[in-house]
């Protein structure tokens, strides 16, 4: 029995049309997937008949026969209230001021049940996976974790038990064991029969759970179909840019470049800063960890956020503290940040994860790109100089029309390019990738990760990359090293570590 | 935000350049025309109750508080600016006791700081504006050290120093640019805030003294005049307070423009 | 939430320390005497005088004597006001000012708040822009302009209200108007701002999902966070009504605590001058201990 089905919507925000004569449905105890790039009007598909995005909708949607186009907003409300949304960023979408127990009761009053007592609202917890239930409700949604938080999230949606559930990407902001997690989830509520609409960029992930799936691209639905058989046989290059985006442990790892001689040896390095407020004690980031990096090697520094990943990387390329520890450049001791030789901060060089604040507002797309060039390469003259910043736009796929603009100019991606060739201009021997793709959209950090993948190979590169997506890591990295509470727990080759992982931490990472 | 700086142009241009096309100076007295009505005897606004030319008197007040105004904001945005990037900058413990010392200072009721300043030292105009410029620093160097500390962890000063460049070339390449804005945007904002200490101190009589005038001297002989002349009161008020909108309005416009 | 207290009170106390020193040292610094301003004085009377409050003995004994009187509430003599204790001139000022700044606070926060929220539930429209002109415009006019012409147009023209003098509830409307419209814009301008904000917010979303009526929408979830910036107001706001109280008090002729002040400040009466400031600044500093108390329950984050 079809619950929730959406025909030829379209939605206009002034003059631009967002969408295009979509089309779904979805059917009792089933699971109907929006799958598709940022922008391409996923969210605004699931939203725009129920009046909670902009503009001005048109087509039909019909919830449980009743329909939704053309309603005002208080012939809305009640229509809202027979179904249930969950959003993505939990962290922003529960109300910060108010406690768990009293936006579940809310949302049960709101769909016109009467106020539930606290051991029914403690249940609702419970089904959805929380420990200790009755002591959360009363917290506040800060005091929980990220995936507490999307639980709770999903638990205030269902607590009424609507007849659809509507989850705008539930998983994108938790690492990859708590996705599947929250998927089994939403899994088991379909059991007593409600439809659920699932909104995510992951293609190979929501495949697994859902029965039909639709792929959008630029507001339209370019493949609709059987979850298992767009997954396998993908008709559209946009489908396939999608399953390709969201990499899998489970498919072989690509070949790699071969790696020379050692080039970068880190030995005990600690890093300890001064704690918070005036007689806090030290605060120990790093402590005792080691590893090496041959030529052309690429080594993924992975761990959960806090781990001390980023803070050891930082200390290794002397653009942060450190403590204690000893750094070696081809055998070389390598100086202290205050004492840095042009020579060393000439062979490592960073890329950074928010693209946009990794350049200077500003500064022009040349002017960034030079900057290592004027200060580590003074023999070049201003032509030179230029004529290497054209060289390397081009290198990065972005041509030399870009050299005038300012990062407000620029798309995320182009964006990290231009971080990329201004990492490559002083021509270093190893590049850190601090979580070069992880704030991009799926598509465009799928495009930066092969452009990364040529360069690897066309100049012989030495990563070091800082991730907590092993999946994006394989497909750069020779070797793997675990990190967690600021020490390396587990290091070796990459698919040995797959394979056999030895530590909780690292088969934390991998989801088993 | 365009006719608000065409208006404090205007007055600005009004109060520096008019006074010497005017018939009558600021402290001349016309005996014959004591609280004069408006177009009577040369005088186009009229006289105030010793018989001084109401236009004349406002623009030279006018006068006295812009200056007053600009350079005690010319204090503030320096102290403030320095203060504020040094705690940035250096962040951890020189940050932290730096800014106990402007929470301090804060929780301070101001304008009595000013006042006591005032009775204690004596009073002149030097002094007005040092202490006014004194306490109106709090905010500024909240807002560069805010701006500083942010801009500080910002990717591309680390990018900038990956790629071998000097601190000093850091601070003024990347750093003040995106500083500078900011702290000129709270600058135009602390002008009307100074303007109406200013304003209120002179009203007092705690502030600029006879011969000179300003416009709180005026708003106050205004109001003591005012059941007779209202215009002394209705005058000086006016530009006073179309001043602060004006630059209000200046401050706020720039502030908008720099957040998107 | 005790720990923030704490910390409050652990800066607020050394501060407010820090201000009894500071203005004693100063007062003590100034040249010239608070006789100076009446008739030439002989030596001897001066004398007299100086020992008769205490001004000939040595500087830390004078400060040690203060301390000891000020921890049992006693200011000392006003030097002005003969035959008066600051004490007591402040226990016949203070009450009239609190009323005067209490009902001036409050009708710029209903006011303001009540403003701010017609502005932001229709961005653009001629609300918003009514009350945004309003807000801008009440930001700019000072106690001291809006005294004397109110007082033109309602007292003397008009004929509707006393003109000066404290004769009952009539007598306190101007001063109120007056104090409050600067403080009513700022807080209609920061409630219209972090409104809007607020009601851009993905928690507002969520509450509208569930099928909550817009006024629940808006009481339940978008009003306690957006008056944050409101309360973080209060304590400057505090700082500002008392000043704002000075002029107020002085133009309507009300006998509160801010006229005492203007009153010591310009004839050098020391003890009352001092005793003022550190009132002020205590009372400033409970302010910013309130404050603290409704951030915390606007804003659980805040408690740490």
């Amino acid at each position: 029995m079809t619950i929730y089905a959406v025909e030829r919507l379209s939605l206009r925000i002034g003059d631009a049309a967002i969408l295009h004569d979509i089309g779904f449905e979805v059917r009792r105890g089933a699971c109907t997937a929006l799958v598709g790039a940022s922008g391409s009007g996923k969210s605004m598909s699931c939203f725009a008949p129920f009046g909670l995005a902009a503009g001005k909708a048109s087509g039909s949607a019909r919830l449980d026969g009743a329909e939704l186009i053309g309603l005002d907003e208080p012939a809305l409300r009640p229509l809202r209230a027979r179904a249930g949304f969950a959003f993505q960023q939990p962290a922003t979408a529960l109300s910060p001021h108010l406690t768990i127990g009293r936006q579940l009761r809310e949302a049960v009053v709101a769909g016109g049940a009467p106020s539930p007592d606290r051991r029914a609202l403690a249940a609702m917890l419970d089904r959805v996976g929380i420990a200790r239930p009755d002591a959360r409700l009363d917290s506040w949604p800060h005091r929980l974790s990220g995936g507490e938080r999307q639980r709770v999230m999903i638990a205030a949606a269902v607590a009424h038990d609507p007849i659809l559930l509507v989850a705008d990407e539930p998983t994108s902001a938790l690492d990859a064991p708590l996705r599947h997690a929250i998927l089994d989830l939403i899994d088991r509520l379909r059991q007593d029969g409600m439809a659920v609409l699932l909104v995510s960029h992951d293609l190979p992930l929501v495949a697994l759970h859902a029965d039909q799936v639709a792929v959008l691209q630029a507001g339209r639905v370019v493949e609709s179909g059987a979850a298992r058989q767009i997954l396998s046989r993908p008709l559209t290059a946009e489908t396939r840019a999608l399953v390709a985006a969201s990499p899998s442990l489970d498919t072989p790892g690509p070949a790699l470049p071969p790696t020379g001689a050692p080039l970068l040896a880190a030995q005990g390095i600690d890093v300890t800063v001064a704690g918070r407020g005036w007689r806090a004690p030290q605060v120990t980031l790093v402590e005792d960890a080691s590893f090496t990096i041959a030529e052309g090697e690429a080594l993924a520094l992975a761990g959960r956020s806090g781990s001390g990943k980023s803070t050891l990387a930082r200390a290794v390329a002397r653009l942060g503290p450190m403590t204690d520890g000893e750094l070696r450049w081809r055998g070389e001791i390598v100086p202290g940040r205050d004492r840095m030789a042009a020579g060393f901060r000439k062979a490592v060089q960073p890329v950074f994860q928010d693209p946009v604040a990794s350049l200077d507002p500003h500064w022009t797309v040349a002017a960034s790109i030079a900057e290592p060039l004027r200060h580590l390469c003074p023999e070049l003259d201003a032509a030179a100089r230029a004529a290497r910043v054209d060289a390397l736009l081009e290198e990065v796929e972005l041509g030399r029309g870009f050299a005038d603009r300012r990062p407000a100019e620029l798309s995320g991606g182009q964006a990290q390019r231009v971080a990329i060739a201004r990492a490559l201009a002083a021509g270093p021997e190893l590049i850190l990738l601090d979580e070069a793709t992880s704030a991009l959209d799926v598509l465009v950090a799928g495009r930066i990760l092969s452009l990364l993948q040529r360069l690897q190979a066309d100049r012989n590169l030495a990563i070091l990359m800082i991730t907590h997506d092993l999946a994006v890591a394989r497909s750069l990295c020779h070797r793997l090293a675990v990190m967690e509470a600021g020490k390396i727990v587990e290091q070796g080759p990459f698919d040995r570590m797959l394979s056999t992982p030895g530590h909780p931490a690292t088969r934390h990472l991998l989801g088993t | 935000m365009k006719g608000a700086l065409f208006l404090v142009a205007a007055i600005a241009v009004a109060a520096l350049l008019l006074p010497p096309f005017l018939p009558w100076g600021y402290a001349d007295i016309d005996w014959n025309a004591v609280r004069a009505a408006p177009f009577s005897s040369g005088h186009w606004l009229g006289t105030d109750s010793v018989g001084r030319d109401l236009l004349a008197r406002t623009l030279a007040g006018t006068r006295v508080t812009l200056a007053v105004a600009s350079a005690a904001a010319l204090v503030a945005l320096l102290i403030g600016t320095a203060w504020g990037a040094i705690a940035g900058w250096f962040g951890g413990r020189v940050d932290e006791a730096m800014m106990r010392v402007v929470d301090g200072l804060y929780a301070l009721p101001f304008m009595f700081v000013v006042i006591v300043l005032m009775v204690v030292f004596g009073r002149s105009i030097l002094l007005v504006f040092l202490g006014i410029g004194a306490v109106e620093w709090l905010t500024m160097a909240r807002v560069v050290r805010g701006q500083v500390l942010a801009l500080r962890h910002r990717p591309f000063i680390l990018a900038s120093e990956a790629a071998g460049a000097p601190t000093g070339a850091i601070l003024r390449g990347h750093l003040l640019p995106n500083v500078a804005p900011v702290a000129i945007a709270y600058l135009m904002l602390t002008i009307p805030q100074v303007v109406m200490v200013e304003s209120f101190l002179s009203f007092l009589g705690l502030g600029v003294q006879e011969p000179l005038t300003s416009l709180g001297i005026l708003v106050h002989d205004g109001a003591d005049d005012m059941d007779i002349a209202p215009l002394t009161l209705l005058v000086p008020g006016a530009v006073l307070v179309a001043l602060v909108v004006a630059l209000n309005r200046i401050g706020e416009g720039l502030r908008q423009r720099l957040a998107r | 939430m005790r720990a923030i207290l704490l910390r409050r009170l652990a800066t607020a106390i050394p501060t407010l320390f820090a201000v009894v020193l500071a203005s004693f040292f100063l007062m003590r610094a100034a040249p010239g005497s608070p006789f100076d301003a009446e008739r030439p004085l002989d030596a001897a009377t001066r004398a007299a005088l100086d020992h008769a409050y205490g001004l000939d003995r040595p500087l830390l004994e004078q400060l040690g004597r203060y301390l000891a009187n000020l921890a049992q509430g006693d200011f000392g003599p006003s030097l002005v006001y003969k035959d008066f204790t600051v004490t007591a001139l402040i226990a016949q000022g203070l009450p009239i000012s609190l009323m005067l700044g209490g009902l001036a606070l409050a009708v710029a926060l209903m006011t303001g708040v009540s403003g701010g929220i017609a502005g932001a539930l229709r961005p653009g429209g001629w609300s918003d822009r009514a009350v945004d002109f309003a807000a801008s415009l009440a930001v700019a006019l000072p106690g001291f302009v809006t005294g004397p012409v109110l007082a033109l147009i309602f007292a003397l023209w008009l004929n509707w209200l006393p003109v000066a003098g404290l004769n009952g509830p009539a007598s306190l409307i101007l001063p109120v108007i007056a104090l409050a419209l600067p403080v009513a814009g700022a807080v209609a301008k920061l409630t219209r701002t972090g409104l809007s904000e607020t009601l851009a917010q993905d928690h507002v979303r969520t509450a509208r999902a569930r099928g909550l009526s817009p006024f629940a929408v808006l009481w339940r979830h978008a009003l306690a966070p957006a008056l944050i910036p409101v309360v973080s107001y209060l304590a400057p706001a505090a700082a500002g009504l008392l000043t704002g109280a000075v002029v107020i008090e002085t133009v309507f002729g009300l006998p509160g605590l801010g006229r005492y002040f203007v009153q010591g400040a310009l004839n050098r009466d020391y003890p009352l001058v001092m005793g003022v400031v550190i009132l002020y600044a205590g009372l400033i500093l409970f302010f910013n201990l309130i404050a603290d108390l409704l951030y915390g329950l606007l804003d659980p984050r805040a408690r740490g």
